[in-house]
């Protein structure tokens, strides 16, 4: 939420460039990726160095096998003249893998060639049985219509034996029914099955009873609530499948994640057999760790690293390098957009090639840029994780990553995306000031030996699970003694029968409710209502969309609203229109908007003591509201000015760890209230880190907050400190996290006992000035009082 | 996921640790089970004066409705009703083998479960109504529950088979595809495709979206045929009716469902024999108000009819329209004068359309250019016309017709100077010493 651009009041004018910081052991005109890498090594070499780690890896040499007897000769062909004489190996093992009749899961990196790994069989099964279908699944719509050009590039050769359509949202009504009559490949997203093709499955009965292959490529993306939402998606079609006599073989693909494997089977609920045996060539390939240089030891304050990443971003382009910039928020995005836009400079009369990319940009903007990027006419883009997933942009030279991306997987993923196959490329991560950021670039073999996340998914989640059995009794009566995934489904439909949704009769559950229940669950957690950007500055354009959630914090009326580096000032936000007015500025400063969190507790699951204090796990309700905003300078980051909002609420329920401090401990320590709060508040925040490094997931999946809305003022004595799952229903991270209270206690205190600062600071607590002077004193005493009485009973 | 259930969800979670222990939910063993309140299909009884029938299928209910020939329903009498023939309604875009013309008409609509279609939908009873040698008779398919479906199904089918056509209203969008869609899934045949369909929904539309609010059928069957609806539920609560004669299994509340059923299929054969009258008089429609003249005129117009349409465009003016629809009814009059000939008739008729603000101004000023410039030849006051016509809708077209008036003045103009100009000349050298 708030973006990690200010965490740093070091000046501009104090920095040089990293160019000229470097004492360039080689001529400036050696503008090669190897040039750049012998400077970055020369500066390693200087004492309390900001480069914190580089490494290598070898170019790869390609390795092919062959193709199998039983392609046909035409695909032959196709791929011939594409210049494949030969399948990598990967190809041709997922090939044989579903030719033996497996369910296939291939896990290689970013432009290995995994496309063909699934459309090759498919389109070879649709030549030999051109009544053969296939469903392929991706997380968004543009990535469908990205790969349907891809399958139709070599599809061509069968003629008219391949009919494939992408079909979701964008589809005009007036194609769906003749999609429906006619196509054999349907590439759509888990959305448009879920509210479209499913509930109206006998519009699609010829689809459904010719159903051979299911494809889900960035199986990775399917973790957490929507992995959930889509095992039980998954458990609905082939529900339906089988109605229709057919049983689809699944294909799925996935960017590196620890259990690629597991992942599919879990989502599946079949056996996969597992192809990752990457045979596509890399060139070499060099990963620099960069800790921007300390510029007050005492505050903890680093240089800013968007500044940083600036100006490596910059050592990069203006050494003719193209290069993609990955920021963690939009905010971020926009403002690195306008610097090196500035710093860049356009050519007369010309375009800057520097562009933005992030999801609120419209579809044919997005795709402008990807294809400009692929034809070397945009030199530099600064994006989002919109541009991580598998968006055909070729590969670049250089990778700068603004902040620690958040996780082990999509660090390589992003990684990725630098790696021509035979010249050298590279990534540097600038690490920012955040916890999670410092311990990755202090502990580089945490990222580099360290294995990737596991994607975990929980289909089990009552909520996600009831909403969903729901659906299935709508598309089709679900008989007594069927199960759904693993379970038997008569207790809950006794349930769905008790609020009245549900009637049995013959055998079966029937359907008995006006709704359509489908609409009543979103797959991705969040409303699907999208604002508008309207720009009146011109003749009324719509230049943007920003998501429900997203809007209430960067559309606010006064807010700076930035797209593609240009200022916009808000001038209207009308929230029941979901609409926001917007006029071109120039201004020195942009808006960041102050959020409150409000947690109320529904239910304890389970609770303990743990020192002075009470851990518990249960349902909470999260209460979210913008309160206002500070206006930000650039470059300096200074807050030149703020305003206070009045914002709607959102809510939403999930599940939470927490920890409840009694009164009369907190009395007992020599601290005033306002300091024992501080302590409090930097206490969630390394709970925070130290949960998402043991849980292996995101930081930003987990919420803190201190505020507990049942509370008055005389809560400030008797606080709870929640650490709650940020997804609606929950995913099953707080029982965990309740299961290891202990050990989280001890790593806090180690965290904080090893952190350098004096008095807190942004890398453990927070900065002083932001969770004030005694945060770190008064979080240590409380970390201690939790593993105080583990040690007195060890000892006794 | 209804905020209404959520906060059970946590009582349930306790229900279901507490039976089946920590993992999932293991077979209760008893499937289904009897145990639940099912008092609809406990009992089963034939309910509302209805027979229980039977086929391989199982049981279902069948009630019937005789209309004898001398009741009246509002305007329409009963007896009327024979001499519906729907065909009269056929358009010329729908193209139908004329060897296949229905002589046997079911009049065909079903009440359901909801109406946000999918297969979670369904129709619990389908009323079909056919007009007999004395009177008119509905049929009225019902299931008294869920598994009565099936066999119920089957009996419409057989019903169905004694019929060549179907008339329905907002059929084709919503009866037709979910009747559909319940064979489907009880895996049966369904009879439909083998029936003629008129949906009269849409001749309802274009004769009477202008002045009506609404095209709902009870909006036209008080506005229309005239008749009042006593002891009617309204169609919005048509499905809780059912849900809870599921659930409690008493019948009485659905009397008025079964009700409302008869008088829908009743009212769809008087509004269609008023539509076919009306379409098969052409001209002479026993129709009074102007829209609705203006209505039918339009649609004769569009399948190609134009000598009739003039006839009711030019009713439909007399019997009083609103500036809209007259100034519509005087262009579109223009038009068909002009494709017959009758230009005189379309000049008036155009010159009347330029005099007040109207929608068509700047169109009958473009037309008036077109008929001064080709027809009558008068270059000069073509060009004010088009000039008028750029006043109000400039545009490229006319850019171009009012450069290509200039060059043939232009043209004329010369012409007309060369042909004085040697005279000048002559008359000069005359005059030159």
């Amino acid at each position: 939420m708030i973006p990690q651009v200010t965490d740093s009041q070091a000046r501009a004018g104090k920095n040089a460039g990293i160019v000229q910081q470097l004492p360039s052991p080689l001529p400036a005109t050696d503008s090669s990726i190897k040039g750049l890498v012998r400077q970055f090594e020369g500066l390693q070499k200087r004492p309390d160095s900001p480069v914190a780690a580089i490494r290598t890896r070898a170019a790869r040499e390609a390795r092919f096998a062959d193709f199998p007897e039983t392609i046909d000769a035409r695909l032959r062909e196709a791929l011939a003249a594409r210049g494949i004489e030969r399948p990598y190996t990967h190809q041709a093992l997922s090939w044989n893998g579903i030719a033996s009749n497996e369910n296939v899961v291939v896990v290689t990196p970013t432009a290995s060639g995994k496309t063909l790994c699934y459309n090759l069989p498919v389109l070879n099964a649709l030549a030999a049985d051109p009544s053969s279908c296939a469903l392929y699944l991706f997380p968004t719509k543009a990535l469908s219509a990205d790969q349907l050009e891809e399958f139709n590039g070599i599809g061509a050769a069968l003629g008219k034996s391949v009919r494939a359509f992408t079909y979701d949202g964008d589809t005009p009504s007036s194609a769906r029914r003749s999609i429906r009559r006619r196509a054999n490949v349907v590439l759509s997203n888990p959305d448009m099955l879920h509210a479209g093709l499913l509930p109206h499955h006998t519009r699609w009965a010829r689809f459904f009873e010719h159903l051979r292959f299911v494809v889900i490529d960035e199986l990775h993306s399917y973790r957490g609530v929507f992995g959930s939402h889509l095992a039980n998606i998954l458990r609905r079609l082939k529900r339906i499948a089988a109605f229709y006599g057919s049983k689809p073989l699944f294909v799925c693909c996935s960017a590196t994640i620890a259990n690629p494997k597991e992942l599919a089977e879990d989502l599946v609920e079949e056996r996969f057999a597992l192809v990752d045996d990457n045979g596509a060539p890399g060139g070499e390939k060099h990963f620099v760790f960069y800790n921007p240089p300390v510029v007050n030891e005492q505050l903890g304050i680093r240089r800013s690293y968007v500044n940083e990443a600036r100006r490596m971003a910059l050592a990069f382009l203006t050494r003719g390098r193209q290069t993609l910039v990955f920021a963690n928020n939009r905010l971020a995005t926009e403002v690195l957009t306008r610097y090196l836009k500035g710093a860049i400079g356009r050519p007369p009369g010309g375009r800057s090639p520097i562009r933005g990319y992030r999801g609120g940009y419209l579809p044919l903007e997005r795709r402008e840029i990807e294809r400009q990027l692929r034809e070397g006419e945009v030199r530099g883009v600064v994006a989002t994780n919109a541009l991580e997933l598998g968006i055909d942009i070729g590969t670049l030279d250089a990778v700068v990553l603004a902040g620690y991306p958040g996780s082990i997987a999509s660090t390589w993923q992003r990684a990725g995306r630098a790696g021509r196959r035979q010249e050298p490329s590279m990534c540097v991560l600038v690490a920012s000031s955040a916890p999670l950021d410092q311990y990755v670039v202090q502990h580089p073999e945490y990222f580099f030996e360290g294995s990737p996340e596991q994607a975990h998914v929980n289909p089990d989640n009552l909520e996600i699970l009831i909403g969903h059995i729901k659906c299935a009794v709508f598309e089709l009566p679900l008989q007594d003694g069927e199960s759904f995934g693993p379970h038997d489904t008569g207790e809950l439909c006794r349930f769905l029968e008790e609020v009245g949704v549900v009637h049995h009769a013959g055998g079966a559950w029937h359907w008995t409710s006006e709704s359509y229940p489908a609409d009543a669950i979103s797959l991705r957690n969040v409303t699907s209502d999208n604002f508008v950007v309207v720009d009146l500055s011109g003749d009324s354009q719509v230049i943007g969309e920003v998501s429900f959630p997203a809007a209430l914090s960067e559309l606010h009326e006064k807010a700076i609203y930035i797209h593609e580096g240009r200022l916009y000032h808000v001038e209207r936000f009308q929230y029941d229109e979901r609409k926001a007015y917007v006029k071109r500025v120039e201004c020195g400063y942009y808006t960041d908007a102050i959020e409150h969190v409000q947690v109320e507790t529904l239910e304890g699951f389970d609770d303990d003591r743990i020192g002075p204090a009470v851990a518990n796990h249960g349902e909470v309700r999260i209460t979210r509201r913008v309160v206002g905003f500070k206006k930000i300078r650039f470059h300096t980051n200074e807050s030149v000015g703020d305003g206070k909002l009045s914002m709607p609420e959102q809510e939403m329920h999930t599940t939470a760890f927490w920890l409840h401090f009694p009164m009369e401990f907190l009395l007992s320590l020599p601290y005033s209230t306002a300091a024992t709060r501080d302590g409090m508040i930097g206490l969630g925040n390394v709970l925070r880190t130290v949960g998402a490094v043991m849980l292996m997931c995101d930081v930003r999946d987990l919420g803190v907050s201190t505020l507990n809305a049942h509370d008055g003022p005389e809560a400030l004595l008797d606080p709870e400190l929640f650490l709650y799952d940020n997804f609606p229903g929950g995913i099953g991270q707080s029982e965990p996290l309740f299961r290891m209270r202990r050990q989280l206690g001890e790593r806090v205190m180690k965290l904080l006992a090893a952190c350098p600062c004096e008095a807190g600071c942004p890398s453990c607590v927070g900065a002083p000035g932001e969770v004030g002077e005694q945060a770190k004193e008064v979080a240590l005493r409380l970390a201690e009082s939790l593993i105080e009485e583990q040690a007195a009973r060890h000892a006794a | 996921m209804g905020e209404t259930t959520r906060l059970d969800i946590a009582a349930l979670w306790r229900r279901i640790k507490a039976s089946a222990g920590a993992k999932a939910f293991p077979s209760q063993e008893k499937p289904g089970a009897a145990s639940t309140g099912n008092p609809a299909g406990r009992h089963r009884p034939a309910l509302l004066d209805a027979d229980v029938r039977r086929n391989d299928l199982g049981t279902f209910l069948v009630r019937e409705r005789f209309f004898a020939d001398g009741r009246m329903n509002g305007d329409i009498a009963i007896a009327h009703l024979r001499a519906f023939q729907p065909s009269w309604l056929e358009g010329g875009s729908e193209a139908r083998p004329p060897t296949r013309r229905p002589r046997r008409w079911a009049i065909l609509d079903t009440e359901t479960t909801g109406l946000a279609g999918g297969t979670g939908t369904c129709a619990f009873l389908v009323g079909v109504g056919a007009a007999e040698d004395d009177g008119f008779r509905v049929r009225q398919f019902f299931m008294r529950d869920f598994d009565e479906e099936a066999a119920m199904l089957r009996g419409l089918a057989d019903h169905l088979r004694a019929f060549d056509g179907m008339v329905t209203y907002n059929g084709r969008t919503f009866d037709v595809p979910l009747l559909k869609t319940r064979y489907r899934l009880q895996r049966q045949p369904h009879p439909l495709d083998a029936l003629a369909h008129e949906d009269l929904l849409f001749p309802a539309r274009r004769i009477w979206s202008g002045r009506l609010p609404n095209c709902k059928l009870q909006t036209l069957e008080s506005a229309v045929i005239g008749a009042e609806r006593q002891g009617d539920v309204p169609g919005a609560l048509i499905p809780r009716r059912y849900f809870d004669y599921l659930r409690t299994g008493k019948s009485e509340p659905l009397a008025p469902v079964f009700h409302h059923n008869v008088l829908d299929i009743v009212s769809l054969a008087c509004l269609g024999c008023v539509l076919a009258e009306a379409y098969s008089a052409g001209d002479r429609a026993p129709l009074r108000h102007g829209e609705d003249l203006f209505g039918l005129a339009r649609w004769l117009d569009k399948q190609g009819d134009s000598d009739q349409a003039l006839k009711l465009y030019r009713r439909a003016v007399r019997a009083g329209l609103p500036p809209g629809t007259r100034f519509s009814s005087l262009w579109e009059s223009a038009r068909i004068e002009r494709r017959n000939g009758n230009f005189e008739q379309q000049i008036q008729l155009l010159l009347d359309l330029t005099k007040v603000a109207n929608m068509y101004r700047a169109a009958a000023f473009v037309e008036l250019a077109k008929h001064y410039e080709h027809r009558v030849k008068d270059h000069g006051r073509a060009l004010a016309m088009t000039h008028k016509a750029q006043r109000f809708t400039p545009s490229d077209e006319l850019d171009h017709r009012e450069r290509r008036l200039l060059r043939k003045i232009g043209r004329a103009q010369a012409t007309m100077a060369a042909a004085s100009a040697p005279a000048t000349e002559a008359g000069g050298n005359r005059a030159a010493p």
